[in-house]
């Protein structure tokens, strides 16, 4: 096996209560150190949201993230996107990471779709000359057609997301992490998306995705990862990563 | 391929320049969009940038000027006095609440995407630069109509407001990551504007300070900053050496240290804002 795209060991994110609970303004702290606030011993100080979690990826593989609501999936892709930083252990990345959080990030509701197609692709990491040479393509793949040069915030919200993935979906990179996109758009736009995933694996790309769709993570991934309150409940081939996934949901 | 490793703790380079090259597209665009957004959707748009400096220039001369009968460093006509003022003042405010509150701003970037923060501080200022130029343009109409020369200080304005640039990039840093948990920081900004202006020789002269305190007055590097404006645009006096050299080691100091607090601190912006 060649040199994994993705390497991840012991990774770990904590997180204080407090922080969680957004009272942190200067006076309360300055008032805390005067008169500590009563411990609660019902609330825990910190919280793991991801523990322990290491695996590989191979380059060129669709690798599933699955788990109940909660379960630690979006940290882990926070995590490897390096919005935050962990608390523990380390993931290697071998190559250029486009990060698919959330369809839209960075768009603005005052710039026409061009405009944004610029804007966003400069967020993603591309360079003007790449937006320009992808633009067409782009517009053809999100369907909006001549509204193209229309400030977005007049889009209806389909029409938002599509063109808001049709730029992530161009956007070149080694490693793609993609985030619940699937529950955008209609079906015939899921179906767009899934055959773009495949075909960025076919090109030698390594795409990291989280989803609730099964059927989709079934046909698209040949193994996956299991998380269950941060931890890993199973890692290895997919129809048994289903099942237990599954059986933690109804149980 | 571009690899990384992502740990828990960064070696904390204070500046990596090396990855900020690598965001330039990000940074253009970033500036690009503050001014399209900024002056679409409205009716004179590019215009605000001279208006508010001219506007303030109006009302300064009005209440200072003839009212009070403010002196002036040597006689000059108030309006190209105050103005030459308001030139680097208003570049000073804009783009110190700006950058300030650029990491909350952005927090929809911030909470979802990697680039170095410190892109969107440094972009509110380049675009605060921007209309700094705009107002250059009202300078000179200004000093045709009194005529007034430029003098030899022109020479000195570009460092001017480098200086000015980056004493605000360093308070921003500070300000910037400390608004990311406390939005105390929002309340407070509007006020300390505020309080800034009227220790810089905006609407009054310099000489008008007993000289026995002018080094502690230099403690704001913007008191240099704006001196030296007058002094290129509206015949004033150049500001003593002295106090150039202490306003140029605060500056220095609030960006070193201001980008040691940011990158200590940005790590963890998107768990926070």
């Amino acid at each position: 096996m060649s040199a994994p795209a993705l390497r991840v060991s012991g990774l770990g994110k904590q997180y204080a209560v407090n922080e969680l609970r957004h009272t942190g303004t200067l006076g309360a702290r300055l008032w805390s150190i005067v008169r500590p606030p009563p411990e609660n011993p019902a609330l825990p100080r910190s919280i793991w949201a991801l523990q322990d979690v290491s695996f590989e990826v191979a380059p060129g593989e669709v690798f599933g993230v699955i788990g109940r609501n909660g379960s630690g999936k979006s940290t882990l892709l926070k995590i490897l996107a390096r919005i935050t930083v962990p608390s523990a252990g380390q993931a290697e990345l071998a190559g250029r990471v486009g990060a698919l959080l959330e369809v839209g990030t960075g768009f603005h509701p005052d710039l026409s779709g061009r405009e944004n197609i610029l804007l966003s692709g400069a967020i993603l990491g591309m360079t003007p000359a790449e937006i320009r040479a992808k633009e067409s393509a782009i517009i053809e793949f999100s369907g909006v057609g001549r509204f193209i040069d229309t400030p977005v915030k007049h889009y209806s919200s389909g029409m938002f997301m599509r063109l808001a993935f049709a730029v992530s979906a161009h956007l070149l990179c080694e490693i793609m992490l993609v985030d619940e996109v699937l529950a955008v758009g209609d079906t015939g736009f899921q179906e767009k998306c899934k055959a773009k995933i495949a075909e960025v694996a076919q090109a030698g790309g390594t795409v990291i995705f989280t989803s609730h769709d099964m059927a989709a993570v079934e046909r698209l991934c040949r193994r996956v990862l299991v998380l269950s309150e941060g931890r890993v409940a199973y890692l290895g081939e997919a129809k048994a990563g289903i099942a237990e996934y599954w059986k933690r949901v109804l149980a | 391929m571009a690899g990384f490793i992502v740990r828990p703790t960064h070696e904390h380079a204070l500046l990596d320049l090396g990855e900020l090259w690598r965001f330039r597209h990000l940074f253009t665009v970033l500036v690009w969009r503050t001014l399209k957004v900024r002056y679409q959707q409205t009716a004179i748009g590019i215009a605000w940038a001279v208006l508010q400096p001219l506007l303030l220039a109006f009302v300064f001369t009005v209440i200072f000027g003839l009212l009070v009968q403010m002196p002036t460093d040597r006689g000059q006509p108030y309006p190209v006095f105050t103005l030459s003022g308001l030139l680097v003042w208003q570049f000073v405010a804009q783009s110190f609440q700006q950058a300030t509150g650029s990491v909350v701003a952005n927090s929809h970037l911030v909470t979802r995407i990697y680039f170095p923060r410190l892109l969107l501080p440094l972009a509110a200022i380049t675009a605060a630069l921007f209309d700094l130029l705009c107002v250059l343009g009202l300078m000179a109409v200004f000093m045709a109509w009194y005529g007034v020369a430029p003098s030899i200080g022109v020479l000195c304005f570009v460092p001017a407001v480098l200086l000015a640039a980056i004493t605000v990039l360093g308070l921003a840093l500070w300000l910037g990551a400390l608004y990311v948990p406390y939005r105390d920081v929002g309340h407070l900004l509007p006020f300390m504007t505020q309080i800034w202006m009227f220790i810089c020789p905006v609407f009054y002269p310099l000489f008008l300070l007993p000289p026995k305190y002018t080094l502690i007055y230099a403690l704001n590097p913007i008191v240099v900053s704006v001196q030296t404006s007058r002094w290129a645009f509206a015949g004033g006096e150049p500001p003593a050496l002295s106090m150039v050299a202490v306003s140029c080691a605060v500056a220095a100091l609030l960006l070193v240290s201001g980008l040691w607090f940011f990158r200590r601190h940005e790590g963890r912006f998107a768990d926070l804002v």
